[in-house]
């Protein structure tokens, strides 16, 4: 049976504690990991509300014995927005423009095709909790992977600036056109100053982790 | 004979330097306290903090999370501009709800939010 590929989750949802850009001149790595899925992408902040960056990704469906299995491969150069941030007075919430175009492999057509990605997406949190979500179109010439995923966690306790803060975090997501399936995944999630990791299994039983690095 | 009079001059000398040196402004240690508005995580205060520490006055920077503080510690013989240190941290994208300056070190200011948890 056909599984759920992983998703395109990119900036918008692997990041929604700190955002999918770092602060105004700094670059931030960022990787996702799991059987079927492999991402890895770059961004440098020009100012405090606006960076670029470049990445690619590797995915496939789950059903490798399966001679209808779909991959594709995904390289882009992005463009992300912090469009709106409201701050309380323990709270922060924003709203990101995330746009990419880039070039688009796959196992059922020759050659490359241009694929175009405009997402927005909102998250809302505390010291101690947060929500998330995220809506991303992943449109190419007779392609649609339109994108959109959920989260959502909490922080066991408040941690100081100089400790290790770790976070249980609820992941959905869903992909169009590859799979009807919306994967779950649990992730324990581990943050301090300049990075962040996560680890969990999910709705499929894979293994996946995630990290960010900001330079 | 020779040798008090010059151990009272030295005595008088180094009462004098030590009493300009307290009086003076310029070497006293001067931060600012600034409470701000949205540092909810350790990502925002890591820009905060990097952005307060390219300031040419800036000596030190500590960050308390929980009570949404950023302390700056001048250098010696430096004044920080509180409007300067309000600008980098609105431009970061955060707000400035109060400012103050203090007579204390960034040490002073982090042992004293360490005692208080």
């Amino acid at each position: 049976m056909k599984r759920l590929f992983t998703s395109l989750a990119f900036m918008a949802s692997a990041c929604a504690q700190a955002g999918p850009m770092g602060f105004n001149g700094s670059t931030m790595a960022m990787g996702d990991f799991s059987p079927n899925w492999q991402e890895a992408w770059v961004n440098h902040a020009v100012t405090p509300r606006d960076a670029f960056g470049a990445g690619g990704v590797v995915m496939r469906s789950d059903d490798r014995r399966s001679a209808s299995q779909v991959s594709r491969t995904f390289s882009e150069l992005t463009y992300t927005r912090l469009l709106h941030r409201v701050n309380g007075e323990h709270s922060q919430a924003n709203f990101w423009f995330v746009g990419g175009a880039g070039r688009l492999t796959g196992h059922d057509f020759d050659g490359g095709k241009t694929m175009l990605a405009p997402g927005v997406s909102a998250d809302y949190e505390t010291t101690r909790f947060y929500v998330s979500a995220s809506v991303r179109l992943y449109r190419a010439p007779g392609i649609n992977h339109d994108f959109v995923s959920a989260r959502t966690g909490f922080s066991f306790y408040e941690a100081d600036y100089d400790e290790v803060q770790p976070w249980l975090v609820v992941e959905a997501r869903r992909m169009r056109g590859l799979s009807e399936k919306t994967e779950i995944t649990p992730l324990l999630r581990l943050i301090h100053k300049r990075y962040f990791v996560e680890l969990g299994v999910n709705s499929m039983r894979q293994a996946r982790a995630n990290f960010m690095y900001i330079f | 004979m020779k040798t008090p009079i010059l151990k009272t001059m030295a005595a008088c000398a180094g009462i004098y330097f030590f009493a300009a040196t307290a009086a003076s402004p310029a070497l006293a240690v001067e931060s600012v306290k600034v409470t701000v508005n949205g540092m909810v995580c350790a990502f925002c205060a890591q820009g905060i903090e990097k952005g307060l520490m390219g300031m040419p006055a800036a000596k030190l920077v500590f960050v308390d999370l929980k009570k949404k503080v950023v302390a700056v510690e001048a250098k010696d013989g430096q004044k920080l501009d509180p409007q300067k240190i309000t600008a980098e941290i609105t431009d970061a994208g955060y707000d400035v709800v109060k400012l103050e300056t203090v007579q204390l070190s960034v040490a002073d200011i982090k042992a004293a939010a360490k005692a208080q948890k």
